[in-house]
């Protein structure tokens, strides 16, 4: 039979960690670029790198009806094997409790954690995906085990997040490893409403030991994750978010 | 805006509000209160307000004209 390529998935890939990660990773691995913006997709693509290759998967994984079956055409089209997956795909809204309708929670709740456990399920198919998969990081968030006002929808979906990546992490062990990244506040377009804010920023400044973090900081942990040097690790959160949720000072 | 009056009531948790009503003036006035109003321009109204432009609102007419104005 003939080798197919492999590559690695990246979910949320058209802006901020989901961007920079398809970027970052293009230097080592063909990736598969997924994003529900045509032109916002093809703007990463132009910055990865040139060596190896890129595909484009576009759907607004808030529509999982279809899921299972447009990405599994997707795989047998382009005649190609999934090694690696990052969950980055994510909505946050800030809405208090009060205010909070079912269509927030059917949003939050489907792309964060449905449309990670549905491609999760095509990835081990062993006829689609021929046993290819290896590892998968989820973006989750530093809320997942605290709280904050006005958040109890995305931090819920958070949680749900890591409960799922670490039940899969067993019922997956040994061929797979799935662990998850809890982020802190990194600037992008989707938290931009919170750091549009001055007042709110220098408070934030003033709550993280090591000040506030970048795209970077959280691609340099997913590379790791995914490569052969963390082949002992699976079923953990790894919270990257310089120092925010273990300070405690008043 | 039929029904701003109402809304704005029940986020303020009053039984109704009038138009030169101050924001801060009442007891639930904070940043939560803030983001309630903030989420009801957006949902009603398809309005994206700060909490800056909130708080300089500061009575509920003002509030009112804020979205008024960024209405399409």
């Amino acid at each position: 039979m003939d080798e197919k390529k492999k590559f690695v998935l990246i979910t949320g890939a058209s802006s901020g960690i989901g961007r920079k990660i398809a970027i970052g990773l293009s230097a080592t691995y063909n990736v598969v670029l997924n994003g529900r913006n045509f032109e916002k997709i093809i703007a990463t693509k132009e910055k990865c790198s040139e060596i190896n290759e890129q595909i484009i998967f576009i759907k607004d994984l808030c529509d999982i009806n279809e899921l299972e079956e447009q990405f599994s055409e997707f795989i047998r089209e382009n005649n190609i094997e999934i090694s690696h997956f990052v969950h980055c795909a994510g909505y946050m809204k800030m809405v208090p409790l009060k205010m909070t309708t079912v269509e927030t929670i059917n949003t939050t709740f489907t792309i964060n954690i449905i449309s990670a456990a549905l491609i999760l399920k095509i990835l081990i198919n062993r006829k689609l995906n021929n046993a290819a998969l290896k590892s998968a990081v989820l973006i989750s968030s530093n809320i997942s085990n605290f709280g904050a006002k006005a958040l109890s929808i995305y931090g819920a979906s958070k949680a749900g997040l890591d409960g799922l990546m670490r039940s899969l992490a067993i019922e997956l062990a040994p061929k797979i490893r799935i662990n998850s990244i809890l982020p802190g506040a990194v600037k992008t377009e989707m938290t931009e409403s919170i750091f549009d804010n001055n007042e709110t920023v220098q408070r934030m400044e003033a709550t993280y030991p090591l000040g506030l973090g970048n795209t970077n900081d959280i691609y340099e942990m997913v590379e790791f994750l995914l490569s052969e040097k963390a082949r002992w690790i699976t079923g953990q959160q790894f919270t990257i978010d310089g120092g925010r949720t273990i300070n405690i000072s008043g | 805006m039929e029904k701003f009056n109402a809304n704005i009531a029940e986020i303020l948790e009053v039984d109704k509000v009038e138009m030169d009503d101050e924001l801060s003036s009442f007891e639930c006035w904070d940043s939560l209160t803030i983001l309630s109003i903030i989420a009801l321009s957006g949902e009603n109204y398809n309005v994206t307000l700060s909490a800056a432009e909130v708080n300089n609102a500061k009575t509920v007419g003002g509030l009112k004209e804020l979205i008024k104005s960024k209405m399409k």
